[in-house]
């Protein structure tokens, strides 16, 4: 067998930038907690403008004013790493992508059908190019060789033994695959390359290195075969009903679609999964078809409650042409994460599920338009809300609306009763600093409001939230 | 027409002394209250008394009637501000924060409501939950009503809250049901509202965290201030404020009025500590002068002990003269320092070392009739060994009447900065970039230009704001810690004085103020300090004896060796006291002191105040005959006679202001301190008058005398104290002396005493073996923790120094003591009977390996790394067994030189083997630098560029900025100047670069040559990854 090893010494970054919109300006990629977030990665630009991975995210911004920042998501590395070991099994069937940021590919048994390894190795590094990833390639008669030869080589191609001997000999100890300490006591040593530690007494040797490196030389040199786990490509479920007639109305669409639904349910319970994204394509005699897109805030795959998400969506559609055909898609097919229930759930049959309710209000307003919402710990009030709640904080005991105003607008009302205040807020210097007194007051309408005036001034009220 | 604005006293005001709470120092406080007309202003820090020392000073300053107190957090009860009513209560607080503070580590402090038992002469605030809570209120209502009966408040604070209306009406209903009065408080954390950004930055910094993270932690508003009374009187009902004032009428007492006495047991039955005093001053008399006292020191003595008496000194010199015969006893070097020197009394009780009759010194400059401050007696111990004297003070007096001082550090540039950077929200990286911009003690806000140079945009919104808060917050108390060897001793236990708290160390404790504080307070201190080369002396004098080189003592040394000044004339002094500085190197050749006495000025003139005071050319041309000596008139000549005319020492100063313009002593002391201070706080103008009336008055011309004052600002608070001079001088000749004769041993002893004066071991070692002294690597076989000594057969040659274990960074002194015994017992096999015996764990084998320790037993450091790890992890079962043998022989690759050069630096920072410089020679060589040796054959003037490793970058003090480089090669060492228009260009190369190349003109004069630097030039990368450090601005 002969195994070809591609490092994507990128990868992260590559997967992002081969969608952005403007891949040559400064661009950098983010990663670490909140307090600490560091550059992942960086692009020629960012690099020309002095940031480098590594450098924390505010000395960067101090260098370079400008620059665009995208979080380093590692599912969606993941993800390109899946897509491309797919990419890959075109090529092989035996890929592997099991170690970070590489795919191993067996070679020898696709030379017939792709012709000899140098016009593969040109195939791979073409598509590689087109689809925007950087990339060293080596091959070697054995996947851990291969592993360890990328490190130093690009374009190397070795298929027998004596080459990989003469090759790996060479190679610094310090690219070996070698744990770290066992990498820095062979330094000390005085052993910089393979050569001499592959001369030395195994048993010697051994003692002073253990166990593990010892196999890790064995797996380079292929006296020791250690398997790989090889990749499956991803499931994707896919179902489509063609309709003997035209349907001209959305409500006509409800029961092949609840078939639909029923299909994928019991694929995603035979696979233990939920889904979280799915198509419903429409297709016409004539024009192009409709994309109608379902979305999820949690994976799911309770029949009824998919059904209710895409019929909320289905039914406003006016549909411009008949259709001839509906197709499923879903392609994001997460672990499910079944709900809590309590065992004696004593809901009343009316009552919907909180879950249901947000999705049917999800469907119906829109996505933005239904979200979360949390308390911050921060005096300003308008801070103190937040949508998309990842830190929760308890509130203060003070007097503070139900509803609080995007944005506060003038109160004009002559016969405004002031219940309590002033409540005087001044904070946020660092940022945008606010220097109010609040009040609670009450209007001639008898509605309770939280109005504010600038500090220490006494004209018009600006109205900010109303209590319930 | 309004009402009139009513009365207020402040009872709950916190100072910056509340750390990372209070963000206004006291002056400011009392400034503001006394603006707003408040009656009176109580400091109430958190649970501390360290900020009421300067509290005094501003109330005396603004003259606004100060109240101390204390905020305590009961950790069982309810918040309090305790007010001192009376000195007993004052007692009382100060025993109760000791208690709390003693029992919680350093900075924390535990009260508990048992603790609050005798509450005579104490008033109390009570601050009751925001959220009130029935059952827990009565509770803490009947608690205190029973510890502080007719004594005890209610605190109202409003500070525009959610219902101030409502909180309001709940205490007054509190109040009515536990019958307790209430009164308006401010709980006041800053003067002014503006500091409201500087509050919530400090509050982040105390909770770690950024402003923007904080949170609710900060206060909703910047209510916090000190408020006018027209704003406290829409607030507060009147009757709670005018409650404030008859508060503040109740506490009567007058800090400034504590008493204070000395200790009285070191006096024998008898006697009275004067009496006593004159006793030992006799016994003194007959060590000193065996042969009779001479009439002139008599005189003094007399003269000395009837103002000891006057001023009720006596036990203090007790005190101090008992802790120098302790050390002495122990034998322990110690020597006085500083104004003490002054003192004949000082000198026969041999606390100082020198005659000052001898010197022609002046005694005022110590005490003073007119001064009312303790005198400063500061002694130096070796720093090794200085532990030893502390625990006896301790003991002597017991630790509840004898404390540390305090020092009360203070936010300089580069903390501050740090601290403001963080709280902002910038990276803990990139704080410490920012304070690498700044000089570490510097005392001023960022400056943009340093800030772009380093890639910073100083006009950026975020920046403004650090710089901004930077600027507030430089000069604020950060943290109390201990001071080095500053005593406090007194006859009364200390915590009926201040407050005493643990220190970081253990078994010390430390008082709440610090020296400044006990300059005010009038309290007595005692100053041990620690002095490096005073265990590098002993040291050095023990090998001698140990190696049959004499019985020297610092006595008995010459004090006049021609060897020594020829040598001391090379400016050949790496290694020796105080001259061994970048600056001092530079003066000898020009001034070649020949007596101790020119040692003396050595010390003193190259300082800033002799360089401002421009005293510094006049000096040298006068003692050259390049310039008459000169003297304004017979009785300045009589003052300036032993420095040619040319004032250089404080005390000049002082006796020509006696002499030419009718000073009294005192007075004339008062002119010192006055020049001290003029920079920060001016104050020298009544002085020019009086001056110049007094030298005109006296027959001088008006230009003299304007001349003359001009030079005394000159020197500022630089110029150097003759006496302090002299006591140096005499180290520097003892340890010139050792260094000229005995180069060997004073090496071996500099680097024992580690880390002590400019040079790291790698200068040390390289000097030694510039002056042919043979050095021997580290090796298990002989080395022991310290670097040794060995013979050489014939005596007349310098013995060679063995290199130590202590020399390999991260080896325990534990690993060097067993191979030590292990060693004594039978000599090591190889490594495995190495390892065996003295089950050292695998890093510590790895460092010797890698230091080549194990060069004797292994070979070379590949082979002693095989060896090492080979070695089965020992099981001491089986210790006995030989150790399993390999019967392969391994080739393992040699070293390269350049190798083992990089692992020596690595592992140990210096080498026997070629200097690093050697291998970049050749490539040095194509790009036409030079190198040290081809200096001297170079004319005066000439355009070079020489590259070489940075050594040594030194800032002296003086005001013109000029950096001092030396460059080190394999050769030796090359002097560089860097002025200000260089280094402020370049600063970034000059502060980052290793290998450092220098394009500029050769100076030579005196025989000394400096390179005066026009370019600089980063070669570090050059280096790779050796790791050679440079000594940075020490």
């Amino acid at each position: 067998m002969l195994w070809a090893c591609i490092l994507l010494p990128q990868l992260a970054l590559d997967g992002v930038l081969r969608r952005h919109a403007a891949p040559d300006q400064p661009l950098a990629l983010i990663s670490g907690p909140s307090q600490r977030r560091v550059l992942h990665a960086v692009n020629e630009a960012a690099e020309a403008e002095g940031l480098h991975a590594g450098q924390p995210l505010t000395t960067a911004q101090t260098l370079c004013h400008h620059f665009a920042k995208v979080d380093v998501d590692s599912a969606a590395v993941e993800r390109t790493h899946d897509f491309l070991a797919a990419w890959a099994y075109r090529y092989g069937s035996l890929v592997s992508r099991s170690l970070p940021s590489t795919l191993l590919l067996e070679v020898e048994a696709s030379f017939k059908l792709f012709g000899p390894w140098p016009r593969l190795e040109a195939r791979l590094r073409h598509d590689l190019s087109e689809l925007g990833f950087r990339h060293r390639i080596v091959l070697a008669p054995n996947p851990w060789a291969a592993r360890a030869l990328v490190n130093r080589h690009d374009g190397l191609a070795i298929s027998q033994d004596a080459p990989l001997q003469q090759a790996l000999g060479q190679l610094p100890v310090d690219a070996s695959g070698l744990p770290l300490d066992v990498c820095e006591s062979l330094g000390r040593m005085g052993l910089r390359t393979l050569q001499p530690v592959f001369a030395l007494p195994r048993a010697a040797l051994g003692k002073r290195v253990g166990a593990s490196a010892l196999q890790q030389l064995d797996r380079l040199t292929g006296a020791l075969a250690t398997p790989l786990p090889y990749f499956q490509p991803a499931d994707v479920f896919e179902a489509r009903i063609e309709f003997n007639y035209d349907v001209t109305s959305s409500q006509a669409l409800l029961f092949p679609l609840r078939r639909l639904i029923d299909d994928l349910a019991v694929y995603l319970a035979g696979r233990d999964g939920g889904v979280q994204q799915f198509l419903l394509r429409l297709e016409h005699d004539r024009g192009p078809v409709t994309d109608v897109r379902i979305g999820l805030l949690a994976a799911e795959r309770e029949p009824a409650m998919l059904f209710e998400f895409a019929r909320g969506r289905l039914e406003p559609l006016t549909l411009t042409a008949s259709v001839s055909a509906m197709q499923l898609i879903a392609t994001e097919l997460p672990p499910f994460v079944p709900a809590a229930r309590d065992l004696f759930d004593t809901r009343p049959q009316q009552a919907m599920p909180w879950q249901q309710l947000r999705e049917r209000l999800r469907a119906r307003l829109g996505d933005d338009a239904v979200h979360g919402l949390a308390i911050r710990a921060d005096h300003r009030p308008e801070r103190s809300w937040q949508i998309d709640v990842q830190t929760k904080s308890s509130p203060l005991p003070l007097p503070r609306p139900g509803w609080l105003l995007k944005q506060p607008i003038p109160l004009r009302d002559h016969r405004l009763r002031v219940l309590a205040g002033p409540e005087r807020i001044e904070s946020g210097w660092w940022e945008a600093d606010v220097r109010r007194d609040y009040y609670v007051v009450e209007t001639s309408m008898g509605q309770r409001a939280w109005a504010y005036r600038p500090v220490g001034e006494l004209g018009e009220f600006m109205l900010h939230g109303w209590f319930a | 027409m309004s009402a009139p604005l009513p009365d207020y006293a402040e009872l709950h005001c916190l100072s910056a002394f509340s750390f990372q709470r209070g963000a206004s120092v006291a002056i400011e406080l009392f400034e503001r209250a006394k603006a707003l007309g408040y009656h009176a202003l109580a400091i109430t820090d958190d649970g501390s008394l360290a900020g009421i020392v300067r509290a005094l000073q501003a109330a005396r300053k603004t003259e606004m009637k100060l109240i101390v107190g204390s905020e305590v957090q009961l950790d069982d009860g309810p918040k309090l501000v305790l007010l001192v009513e009376s000195q007993a209560g004052y007692t009382r607080l100060c025993q109760l924060l000791t208690v709390a503070r003693r029992r919680a580590p350093k900075g924390h402090y535990q009260l508990r409501c048992d603790d609050v038992a005798d509450t005579t002469g104490l008033l109390a605030l009570w601050f009751p939950h925001a959220e009130s809570d029935a059952a827990r209120d009565d509770a803490h209502g009947a608690w205190i009503t029973s510890r502080f009966p007719d004594r005890c408040w209610l605190a109202v604070e409003l500070h525009r809250g959610a219902d101030d209306a409502a909180r309001l009406s709940q205490l007054q209903a509190l109040g009515k049901r536990l019958q307790l009065p209430l009164v308006a408080s401010g709980d006041v954390h800053m003067h002014l509202r503006s500091r409201r950004a500087l509050q919530d930055t400090l509050t982040a910094i105390r909770h770690k965290t950024t402003v923007a993270e904080a949170g609710h932690r900060l206060f909703a508003n910047g209510e916090r201030h000190l408020r006018s009374r027209k704003a406290l009187a829409a607030i507060y009902p009147p009757e709670l404020l005018a409650e404030s004032v008859t508060i503040a009428e109740r506490c009567q007492f007058d800090l400034g009025k504590l008493e204070y006495a000395y200790p009285k047991e070191l006096v024998p039955e008898g006697h009275n500590p004067n009496t006593w005093l004159r006793h030992l001053a006799t016994n003194g008399e007959r060590w000193r002068w065996p042969d009779g006292t001479p009439d002139k020191a008599r005189r003094q003595i007399e003269h000395e002990l009837t103002l000891i008496t006057e001023k009720k000194y006596a036990s203090y010199f007790l005190t101090v003269h008992d802790i120098v015969r302790f050390a002495r006893e122990e034998k322990i070097l110690c020597q006085g320092r500083g104004s003490a020197a002054n003192s004949v009394v000082c000198y026969v009780l041999g606390i100082t070392a020198i005659d000052p009759i001898e010197m022609d010194m002046l005694f005022e400059r110590f005490i003073s009739g007119e001064r009312d401050e303790p005198p400063d007696i500061d002694v130096d111990f070796e720093h090794e060994r200085r532990e030893e004297v502390l625990q006896y003070v301790f003991n002597r007096y017991g630790r509840d009447r004898a404390a540390l001082t305090a020092v009360a550090t203070q936010y300089r540039g580069r903390g501050a900065v740090r601290d403001v950077a963080r709280a902002l929200g910038l990276s803990p990286d990139l704080a410490g970039e920012l304070a690498a911009t700044m000089d570490r003690w510097s005392e001023e806000a960022p400056i943009p230009a340093y800030l772009r140079e380093c890639g910073f945009d100083p006009d950026s919104p975020l920046l403004r704001q650090v710089i901004a808060l930077t600027t507030e917050l430089i000069g604020f108390p950060h943290y109390l810690s201990q001071h080095p060897g500053g005593f406090v001793i007194s006859e009364h236990p200390l915590s009926t004085l201040v407050p005493v708290e643990n220190a970081a160390m253990d078994n010390r404790t430390v008082i709440q103020w610090d020296k400044d504080d006990l300059d005010v307070m009038r309290m007595l201190k005692v100053d041990c300090l620690a002095l490096g080369m005073l265990t590098a002396v002993r040291k050095t004098l023990q090998l001698l004896r140990e190696h049959g080189r004499g019985d020297h003592t610092m006595e008995s040394l010459p004090k006049d060796d021609k060897a020594t000044y020829d040598m001391i004339g090379r400016a050949d002094t790496i290694g020796v006291f105080q001259i061994e500085s970048r600056a001092q190197m530079a003066m000898l050749p020009r001034l070649k002191p020949a007596c101790y006495y020119d040692l003396v000025i050595e010390v003193a003139i190259v300082r800033p105040g002799p360089i401002q005071g421009d005293m510094v050319h006049p000096y040298l041309r006068r003692r050259n005959g390049q310039e008459p000596v000169v003297y304004p008139s017979e009785k300045l000549k009589a003052v300036l006679k032993r420095t040619l005319g040319v004032p250089l020492f404080q005390e000049q100063v002082m006796q020509i202001a006696i002499a030419a313009a009718d000073y009294s002593p005192g007075e004339a002391d008062q002119l010192r301190r006055s020049m001290a201070a003029w920079k920060r706080h001016g104050g020298l103008e009544s002085h020019r008058e009086k001056l110049l009336a007094g030298m005109l008055k006296n027959g001088y011309t008006a230009d003299f005398a304007e001349r003359l004052f001009e030079q005394i600002k000159g020197f500022g608070s630089y110029g150097f104290p003759e006496s302090h001079a002299a006591s140096f001088a005499l180290i520097v000749c003892v340890s010139s002396w050792l260094k000229c004769h005995e180069p060997a041993a004073f090496a071996c002893a500099l680097i024992n005493s580690a880390p002590m004066g400019f040079y790291s071991p790698d200068q040390l070692l390289q000097d030694a073996r510039r002056h042919g002294i043979r050095v021997l690597p580290i090796d298990v076989r002989y080395s022991a923790w310290d670097c040794t000594l060995q013979n050489h057969v014939d005596r007349r040659e310098q013995p060679a120094i063995r290199m130590g274990l202590r020399l390999i960074n991260g080896l325990h002194p534990a690993t060097a003591e067993t191979i030590a015994l292990q060693r004594k017992q039978q000599p090591f096999a190889d490594v495995a009977d190495l390892c065996a015996r003295t089950h050292i764990d695998r890093r510590q084998q790895s460092l010797l390996a890698d230091a080549g320790a194990l060069r004797g037993l292994a070979g070379h450091r590949h082979r002693a790394r095989w060896a090492i790890a080979g070695v089965e992890s020992s099981l001491p079962l089986f210790a006995d067994l030989p150790a399993q043998v390999e019967p392969e022989s391994i080739a393992l690759p040699a070293p390269t030189a350049s190798e083992d050069m990089r692992a020596d630096y690595l592992l140990t920072g210096t080498t026997l083997g070629q200097h690093p410089l050697a291998f970049l020679r050749p490539e040095l060589q194509r790009r036409r630098y030079r190198d040290s040796s081809e200096l001297g054959a170079i004319p005066n003037g000439r355009h070079i560029r020489v590259a070489g490793m940075v050594t040594l970058r030194q800032r002296p003090q003086t005001a013109s900025g000029v950096i001092f480089l030396t460059l080190e090669d394999e050769y030796g060492l090359t002097n560089v100047v860097v002025w200000t228009t260089v280094s402020e260009r370049q600063r970034r190369v000059l502060l980052q670069s290793n290998l450092l190349a220098v394009h500029g003109y050769l100076e030579s004069q005196y025989g000394v040559q400096h390179l005066i630097a026009q370019r600089l030039e980063d070669l570090t990368p050059m280096l790779g990854s050796l790791d050679v450090k440079s000594r940075d601005f020490h």
